[in-house]
């Protein structure tokens, strides 16, 4: 659709459209390409946060160290491991769970309100929880398995590494799907009921209306919803942070960052490092953002 | 129109009257009782001084967590917190932001607290902190039990496990628990190992000597307790002191190695082994020269931020905090254990706390760790890689030449 550019509702006007974004653009720029941009300056020297004064210029050799440092390519590894499992199975499970609750049947709106109460709790509070139901003496998962004869000892979940990780992602699997839930049952609401009554009278089955009408439909909305999830998962803290602290094989590279600003470049000159491993945590996301756009073919502007 | 000149009126009031008022703001533990302990104490101290008014902040329980936080705090140059509760391996890692205390507190006063605990809160010549509390790793048992099988309270750790493996067995508990999560609190229980088995970290002038027989010989211990004696859980590895403490006040276990605050909680109206706990020093290694009864130093101090716009203030609060009374208050209701020497002598303290007496030598010969502006990172590689011998990752022959190889490495040796 076009619109005739003298009529008066269309007009275009760019000295009030440049008015209007100037203050978005000012906020933007100042709340996150500002730090953003100190931290890539900090980045480019050597320095501990307590003696600020005597900064040493190195160019961009902490980048290079980054990858020589076998703890930060471990915790890489941690994190895309975290992010594949943790994302892909809230996928598929956000996705039938919204196509359930897209069905109509008694109670719809509680249940649709019950499944957000996961994601309503402040991670911190629900990792302490789980951190509890996992114990090894008290908890509530051992508890049931002890009891249904499944298991003869308690397991000890957060202190090994073969089930340590699968833990946490559960966790985080528990908390974010009903996001999903939340993002694609939005997308499916928007599909207009004639597409499915045409195909059902062309003969389509279950199968074939889902790959051609309602998978084509909440793509776009899929796609951001991954966005969302990957982000948020590929730089995961609280969850790691509050359950093992990173033990066990389980620390991700959030957590070797707030490590190596924290408690090591406060006195060590490990800020610079610390600010070098930030920047390539945000350069691996958008990497990530990227290719999800490109996939997804979604359109941003 | 009247009413807005009351409120006027009343908006000035307030403005001068928190112009006048100081508010402190200090950092608090919340482990056991001592938090509600203190609110008592600031109550008396608020009302002793009117015009100083005291905000709490309570701390996460985690000592790494503690320190994230004030690393926050003090590199911003905030001015609050005011008073900060600071662990005992802290001072020479904060001493920059921390308030000379030499002026406040002359020599003559000091002498009646702990030295190790002075010497720890010295950096560079400058008194950055005044001792609160002492801690000392201690063996909590179970009386009753130790009775019922004919055992005498442990003297080495091969009595210990023998005895832990009979009682546990019999009685369907656990034998012996103790802090393994990878945390700093690892790194004191694996200190009283070493020690106790005549091993060090870092010897007399920082070289590091990890790889030595006697610490091998250490983790051996702490690993064979899990898995060989099968006296402790396998979840010690994600153990912190209250972990441990949940199951031995709840009669889980035989034996448990924890700190002194303990002591009133476990004979408190809802612990299930009240009466029933006896406190002895930690067992010693056996086969080495230089076996001792070891107890890792612990305990925590009160400094002021730099920053703080009302120093005066603060050193009020901590001079009142360390005074004889507030400490044998303390002592008797959260069971922390005095920096005073003197307060030792004040009755109704022993009465509260009757190992005070007979564990006097070991709060007076309890041994620091490593003294470092960078102890957070040498911490880090000791519990690390214990830990990782705890959970399997590595045998105990590759932790300690991990450690080893990373503690030199750390301090370029």
């Amino acid at each position: 659709m076009r619109f005739n550019r003298m009529d008066p509702l269309h007009r275009t006007d760019p000295i009030y459209a440049t008015a209007f974004i100037i203050p978005t653009l000012a906020v933007i720029g100042f709340i996150a390409f500002w730090p953003l941009g100190q931290t890539f300056y900090n980045s480019l020297f050597k320095f501990a946060l307590m003696y600020p004064q005597s900064k040493v210029f190195v160019g961009l050799s902490n980048y290079g160290k980054l990858f020589q440092d076998s703890r930060f390519l471990n915790d890489l590894w941690n994190t895309v491991r975290f992010t594949v499992w943790s994302v892909g199975i809230e996928t598929v499970f956000g996705l039938l769970v919204a196509l359930m609750l897209n069905k109509k049947f008694k109670l719809r709106g509680l249940v649709r309100a019950a499944v957000l109460i996961p994601w309503a709790i402040p991670t911190v509070v629900s990792s302490q929880m789980w951190r509890w139901m996992y114990n090894d003496n008290y908890g509530i998962v051992n508890n049931l398995l002890l009891s249904l004869h499944i298991i003869k000892t308690p397991i000890v979940w957060l202190g090994f590494p073969s089930t340590a990780m699968p833990a946490i992602i559960s966790v985080d699997i528990w908390k974010t799907t009903p996001f999903m839930i939340l993002l694609i049952l939005a997308g499916l609401q928007m599909i207009p009921e004639e597409l499915y009554e045409a195909a059902r009278i062309d003969g389509a089955n279950v199968w074939q209306r889902f790959w051609s009408i309602t998978f084509p439909m909440i793509r776009p909305t899929l796609g951001i919803a991954l966005i969302f999830r990957t982000l948020d998962a590929m730089r995961v803290f609280d969850v790691v942070y509050v359950m093992t602290k990173g033990a066990a094989n389980t620390e991700t590279l959030s957590v070797y960052n707030q490590w190596t600003l924290f408690t090591r470049g406060f006195i060590a000159p490990y800020f610079g490092y610390g600010s070098a491993m930030s920047v390539m945590i945000f350069i691996f996301i958008s990497v990530f953002a990227f290719f999800y756009v490109k996939m997804m073919k979604i359109k941003l502007d | 129109m009247k009413r807005s000149i009351v409120l006027v009126l009343a908006l000035i009031a307030v403005l001068v009257f928190s112009s006048f008022a100081v508010t402190l703001v200090m950092t608090a533990g919340a482990v056991g009782r001592e938090y509600v302990v203190l609110q008592q104490q600031i109550k008396v101290f608020e009302a002793q001084n009117p015009g100083i008014k005291v905000v709490l902040m309570p701390m996460p329980n985690s000592s790494t967590a503690r320190y994230n936080l004030y690393v926050t705090y003090l590199s911003a140059g905030m001015p609050q917190p005011d008073v900060l509760m600071l662990d005992v391996i802290w001072p020479p890692a904060f001493a920059n932001f921390l308030v000379n205390l030499n002026p406040y507190f002359p020599k003559s006063e000091l002498k009646d607290f702990f030295q190790g605990a002075v010497r720890a809160d010295t950096w560079n010549g400058k008194l950055v902190a005044m001792p609160w509390f002492i801690d000392a790793g201690l063996l909590y048992y179970r009386k009753d039990l130790l009775k019922k099988y004919g055992f005498e309270p442990p003297k080495t750790w091969a009595q210990l496990i023998h005895e832990a493996q009979v009682i546990s067995k019999k009685e369907g508990i656990k034998g012996f628990v103790w802090q393994g999560a990878s945390y700093e609190g690892l790194t004191c229980d694996f200190m009283e190992y070493v020690h106790s088995y005549g091993g060090a970290i870092l010897n007399a002038n920082g070289k590091v000597v990890s790889d030595s027989p006697m610490v091998k010989k250490a983790l051996q211990t702490m690993v064979d307790m899990i898995y060989k004696y099968k006296i402790s859980p396998v979840g010690v590895a994600t153990y912190m002191e209250e972990d441990t403490r949940h199951i031995f006040q709840n009669g889980d276990a035989v034996f448990m190695r924890n700190w002194p605050y303990c002591w009133p909680l476990l004979n408190g109206k809802n612990s299930k082994v009240a009466g029933k706990v006896g406190v002895e020093p930690l067992p010693e290694g056996t086969g080495f020269p230089g076996v001792r009864h070891s107890a890792t130093l612990g305990g925590w101090q009160l400094g002021i931020n730099k920053n703080s716009e009302h120093v005066k203030a603060a050193v009020k609060l901590i001079k009142f905090l360390v005074s004889p009374q507030q400490e044998a208050y303390k002592a008797i209701h959260s069971g922390q254990n005095p920096s005073r020497l003197s307060v030792y002598n004040n009755p109704a303290v022993i009465k509260a706390n009757p190992f005070y007496k007979s564990l006097w030598s070991v709060f007076q010969n309890a041994e620091p760790r490593p003294k470092s502006p960078i102890y957070p990172q040498i911490s880090r590689i000791i519990f690390t890689n214990v830990n990782e011998a705890l959970t399997k990752q590595l045998t105990v022959d590759q932790a300690i030449a991990k450690m080893t190889s990373q503690l030199k490495s750390l301090l370029g040796q």
